[in-house]
């Protein structure tokens, strides 16, 4: 008896369809933050071995492609965070026999929890440049 | 219905063909005729050796799922309408299934990871007819009721691409059948179903693409009803760490 035909699934299954993508570059937006992860384990290393090689490290962070390293390592972790803030209600389910709380109100804890760690992480930053400039 | 729409078949007779091959019909239209007319308008009018499956043309009984244009849908809730600009339809058999000839799907796969999940309450202690109905409140009923609501059309499974590559993996509509139960206030049977959805196969094959939510005719939304059995089978680990720390250890 002639057997069903089972298509094989191409290596680019991902290209063509618009949901696919999106979800490769949710992915992907692990990459530039694995890569700024190693530089600022270098920055580690570079305190470890003196001022000097530090003071090179700090430089090298000026320079255009560690810039645009920094731009896009941002655009990713803002990418992967909206798309967590997205899928959270589905996941995280309060409903209980008495009580039932709306995936609305939890994307907006979420959303409000993520601005204020982000605004303080800045806060906290500009004070402790603030105090080591002084 | 003076005018016709382009329609590309995906053609397979498994007797004489080695490999599936398209064939263009062209397909008179009307405001009003779906995926499912039309490839009834050819079966009757064109070529009646077309081969696939449909039977309540109402989105109720999950036959006539396909892929058109390269997203799974069923063909009676898809409208030749939708598809003017685009001048052409692409209908071919549901992806990440086996064809078995011409649009019809070899879904022995999903049917066989669906019976495998234990997809009906399971009871400690029987109930005896003298208590009456096993009750339950309308909030009880609300926290499992959309996941009910599955039809076993496969289009989750044609959307998914973890199953694509891995058959052996339960896919969005058993796990989700088996949350249906799980949720259910009448059940007892998380213990047996956490089994498997801890399994390899289980929840963790699933990375998240969300796109069996999307394509699903009725908004059962398989990728929630996945990840939150992901938290199910996290707080169970834990649990058994918990009391029993060395039999967890390999898993």
């Amino acid at each position: 008896m002639a057997e069903p035909y089972v298509k094989r699934q191409p290596a680019g299954w991902w290209l063509k369809n618009p949901a696919y993508r999106r979800y490769m570059l949710r992915e992907a937006t692990a990459l530039p933050l694995f890569a700024y992860t190693l530089l600022l384990i270098t920055g580690v290393y570079r305190l470890s071995q003196g001022e000097e090689a530090f003071t090179q490290w700090l430089v090298m962070l000026r320079s255009p492609w560690c810039v645009t390293l920094h731009v896009v390592a941002l655009a990713a972790a803002l990418l992967h965070a909206w798309t967590w803030l997205q899928l959270v209600p589905k996941i995280l389910v309060v409903h209980t026999n008495r009580l039932r709380v709306s995936g609305t109100l939890i994307k907006r804890v979420h959303q409000l929890g993520a601005l204020l760690g982000s605004v303080g992480l800045v806060v906290l930053a500009w004070l402790f440049l603030a105090q080591g400039g002084s | 219905m003076s005018q016709t729409i382009r329609i590309q078949l995906e053609r397979y007779r498994p007797e004489e063909d080695s490999e599936p091959w398209q064939q263009t019909v062209e397909v008179p239209y009307h405001r009003d005729t779906s995926v499912l007319d039309a490839l009834n308008y050819i079966k009757d009018h064109v070529d009646p050796s077309l081969s696939y499956r449909w039977s309540c043309r109402m989105a109720i009984c999950g036959s006539c799922g396909v892929m058109i244009n390269d997203e799974p849908r069923l063909g009676c809730k898809t409208f030749l309408r939708e598809y003017l600009d685009a001048g052409e339809l692409r209908v071919r058999a549901m992806d990440n299934f086996p064809i078995e000839r011409d649009l019809i799907a070899d879904i022995g796969g999903l049917v066989g990871h669906i019976e495998s999940v234990d997809p009906f309450l399971i009871v400690d202690a029987e109930r005896p007819l003298s208590e009456g109905e096993n009750l339950q409140t309308p909030l009880q009923l609300e926290r499992y009721e959309a996941f009910s609501e599955c039809i076993n059309c496969g289009l989750c499974y044609a959307a998914c691409p973890q199953f694509g590559r891995n058959p052996q993996f339960l896919g969005p509509a058993a796990i989700t059948l088996a949350q249906r139960y799980n949720l259910d206030s009448r059940d007892d049977g998380t213990p047996r179903r956490l089994a498997y959805l801890n399994a390899e196969e289980g929840v963790w094959s699933c990375t998240f693409v969300g796109y069996c939510s999307e394509v699903c005719p009725k908004a059962v939304d398989p990728a929630a009803a996945i990840n939150q059995g992901k938290v199910s089978s996290t707080l169970d680990f834990v649990q058994r760490r918990a009391v029993d720390p060395v039999s967890t250890e390999d898993g």
